[in-house]
């Protein structure tokens, strides 16, 4: 039971596998001999699901730790910045749009400014109001200048990436620069200890594969968490009714048109449409309920949204993919000596882009809370089952408020999803909370939230939630609130002055490169 | 705004060059580009810093001659007052071109003179002239060409120079704190110089290297020539009277 913890074998490549590989290799020496061995075994029968193409600002972070310049990774998974989401008709259908930027509010660390902003919903939106990020969207503005140093930024960012291109770099950066090893083999078994733990994987060419700690990054099919363990899973169908996905690729209207920093999501019959903006192409794809729906009508709702950007012919013609998936996510992810990283962990619709986020989140707990040996694993394993579970419910509340502020009623997706008999009892809460009192720091109860309590904010009021405070604030913190508004709108406009053009800046960069420092 | 031109003598036979140093003549820049084959001249004088340029991102080493935008402190009576003028203001109004020709049947690029005609110092009534009355450059414009090919050289080499600062991590920002004799307070930020604890820690390979590219002189007369703050700061104190 004390036996140290020397080896890790992480089933799966894909961005899971190649990011927690990176991950936990960029914390712990590798060497030969003394350091922990990690071992990437990956099926070159098994084709990435290659979905998953915006970030948090956290990759920023993460990439930074793991030394890969940020010039490199842009130009190598022909990547752009992503600066937040902007939601179009998902209130009331009407070509109205919101934005949830990740810049936080202005003087958010001291101020709560939304209290604040209420009596004016009605002259400016929120987000314009409390943050300058809304506006960089408005005029396709970058986060940042050619001069600004790699990862550091005027206005916070993540990414938007080509994922199959994101796996390779990492490959590369995790095989050449970090000491992971690089199996291609395919799993033909999983042997058990008499503990009940994994003892080995077996392959096709390379025979058993022993380890102390395996890694689940098999995506959907969940090989050891789910098919060797059996551990079931949640179904939130019930909840967020997205189990659908159509994905497409398709050309920029021309090879100089605009690159937008922010997902666009604009809601459908019986979902929602993705926009994610390459410098090379646009992924599109619509998430929607197959209950709802049929594949053929959201196929026609998928094309004609297609259609302004590559013409008719080509918007009729173009090849499309069929993703099925079962939103839900596993009853824990972390038994035994195996743990579930990525989609083997669970699926959502990408609203609000989890995916990433999530296995950059759970490589980060593993790595820092490797369990020295055995024993202590099964402390490490409930801290992280705990955690995640958390996590997820996190998510499924937070999406979920999207739907559930929706005053469309056009369909019976729309009626349905909207309804509040079905929200969780956590969210049913902070909604009766919210209507006299804005998201704050006490909405964040453990360290680490997902979302910032900025974030409810965002979805709250650019959905048009009305959060009526009985008791009118004291002169003296109106007028610092008044200070706030006013520096935002400075810097806004400094801003807007200031930043190149997102393609504009890109273009510098194939050119020139980012500055180091 | 500028107005760049190719330079010829026949569109251009008349002009002058006026060689008086004043603000009108657009000479009140606080800093100007330098690169290590002048830095021996530079260093006597001006402080050098490293800063970006804000349209590549890509790091320059400068001159400074003032504390904040549009303040050149070396800029009395029509003059300049030091024995050297970094080429890169020396050359105004003159630029480096690029013209594409054809060699024996072969594409090549070509560095040609190009002059700015919106440039305040180019006229018609005084100064230098630029071409002989029968045909010819006169010296003045000779002496131009030559800095123009300088600096060509001067770019490429510091571009080398410059990698190298930033490989080694021999580069650090820095805020230069000011106090004149009023004892008023005053900041400078956004340059960058020579990482003095990174640099003695170099090891002996990396030392040689520097060393036979002639970059190790660069670094130590970019470093001395800190020295030259002291001066800029007294005519600072002079300029305001204090």
């Amino acid at each position: 039971m004390d036996k140290a913890l020397r080896k890790i074998v992480i089933v799966g490549g894909g961005s899971a596998g190649w990011l927690t590989a990176g991950i936990i290799a960029s914390e712990h020496a590798t060497e030969l001999g003394t350091g922990l061995e990690i071992i990437l075994v990956e099926s070159a029968d098994v084709a990435p699901i290659g979905v998953g193409e915006g970030t948090w600002p956290s990759m920023r972070t993460t990439l930074k730790k793991m030394g890969i310049s940020e010039t490199d990774f842009l130009l190598e998974c022909d990547a752009s910045f992503k600066q937040g989401s902007k939601f179009t008709n998902w209130n009331t259908n009407t070509n109205e749009y919101y934005y949830h930027p990740y810049t936080l509010p202005h003087g958010f660390n001291n101020t709560n400014l939304a209290p604040f902003w209420q009596p004016y919903r009605d002259k400016i939106s929120f987000a314009d109001a409390v943050s300058t990020q809304s506006q960089l969207g408005e005029y396709g503005l970058a986060p940042k200048q050619i001069s600004t140093a790699e990862y550091d930024f005027n206005a916070n960012y993540g990414y938007h990436l080509d994922a199959g291109k994101f796996a390779g770099l990492l490959q590369k950066h995790c095989t050449k620069k970090l000491g992971v090893k690089h199996l291609i083999d395919h799993v033909t078994q999983v042997n058990e200890a008499e503990s009940g733990d994994i003892a080995s994987i077996t392959t096709k060419k390379h025979g058993d594969i022993l380890g102390d700690l395996f890694i689940d990054c098999t995506g959907t099919s969940s090989v050891l968490l789910g098919k060797h363990f059996g551990i079931p899973f949640i179904s939130k169908k019930h909840i967020l009714f997205n189990d659908s996905a159509l994905a497409v690729h398709v050309p920029h209207q021309s090879p100089d048109s605009p690159i937008d920093s922010f997902t666009c999501s604009t809601a459908q019959s019986a979902g929602w449409i993705w926009d994610i903006a390459l410098p090379s192409r646009r992924g599109v794809g619509y998430t929607y309920s197959s209950s709802h729906i049929t594949d053929e009508k959201a196929e026609k709702e998928l094309r004609d949204y297609i259609t302004p950007i590559v013409g008719l012919s080509a918007a009729k013609t173009i090849n499309i993919r069929k993703i099925n998936f079962t939103p839900g996510h596993k009853e824990k992810f972390w038994h035994k000596n195996c743990v579930a990283v990525g989609l083997s962990a669970g699926f959502i619709e990408p609203l609000e882009a989890t995916a990433l986020a999530l296995i950059e989140l759970s490589a980060k707990m593993i790595s820092e809370q490797l369990p020295a040996n055995r024993q202590t694993m099964d402390i490490v394993a409930k801290r992280f089952n705990t955690k995640f579970l958390h996590r997820w419910q996190n998510i499924v509340d937070f999406l979920k408020l999207h739907y559930v502020l929706s005053k469309r009623t056009d369909s019976d997706y729309w009626r349905e999803i909207s309804e509040h008999k079905q929200l969780p009892d956590t969210l049913q809460e902070q909604l009766l909370l919210w209507k006299t009192q804005s998201p704050y720091y006490y909405d964040a109860t453990h360290t680490e939230e997902m979302f910032p309590s900025a974030s409810y904010q965002y979805i709250l009021y650019g959905m048009g939630f009305v959060t009526d405070t009985p008791r009118k604030k004291r002169l003296n913190s109106s007028k610092k609130a008044d200070i706030l508004f006013n520096e935002n709108l400075k810097h806004t406009q400094h801003l807007l002055s200031t930043l190149p053009k997102n393609r504009e800046l890109i273009n510098k960069i194939k050119q020139y490169g980012l500055p180091k420092i | 705004m500028t107005n760049n031109v190719l330079l010829n003598s026949v569109d251009h036979k008349d002009l002058k060059i006026v060689t008086e140093r004043s603000q009108k003549y657009g000479d009140n820049m606080w800093y100007s580009l330098t690169f290590p084959a002048e830095f021996k001249s530079v260093q006597a004088y001006y402080p050098i810093f490293f800063n970006k340029d804000s349209n590549t991102g890509q790091f320059i080493s400068v001159a400074i001659f003032g504390f904040q935008d549009q303040e050149n402190l070396f800029l009395a009576d029509n003059r300049w007052d030091a024995p050297y003028i970094p080429l890169s203001v020396a050359r105004q109004p003159f630029l480096i071109g690029v013209q594409k020709i054809n060699e024996d049947g072969e594409d090549k690029e070509q560095r040609v003179l190009h002059i700015d005609m919106d440039h305040p110092k180019v006229t018609q009534e005084h100064g230098e002239a630029l071409f002989l009355e029968y045909g010819g450059n006169t010296p003045y414009l000779d002496t131009a060409a030559d800095m123009l090919e300088a600096i060509h050289h001067g770019i490429v080499d510091s571009k080398i120079f410059i990698d190298l600062l930033i490989e080694h991590e021999l580069l650090e920002s820095f805020t230069l704190e000011l106090e004149l004799n009023d004892r008023s307070k005053h900041q400078m930020a956004g340059f960058y110089t020579i990482n003095e604890e990174k640099l003695s820690a170099l090891d002996s390979e990396t030392l040689a290297t520097l060393h036979a590219k002639g970059y190790l002189q660069a670094i130590y007369m970019a470093i001395a020539s800190q020295s030259n703050i002291r001066g800029l700061l007294n005519r600072k104190n002079f300029q305001l009277g204090l």
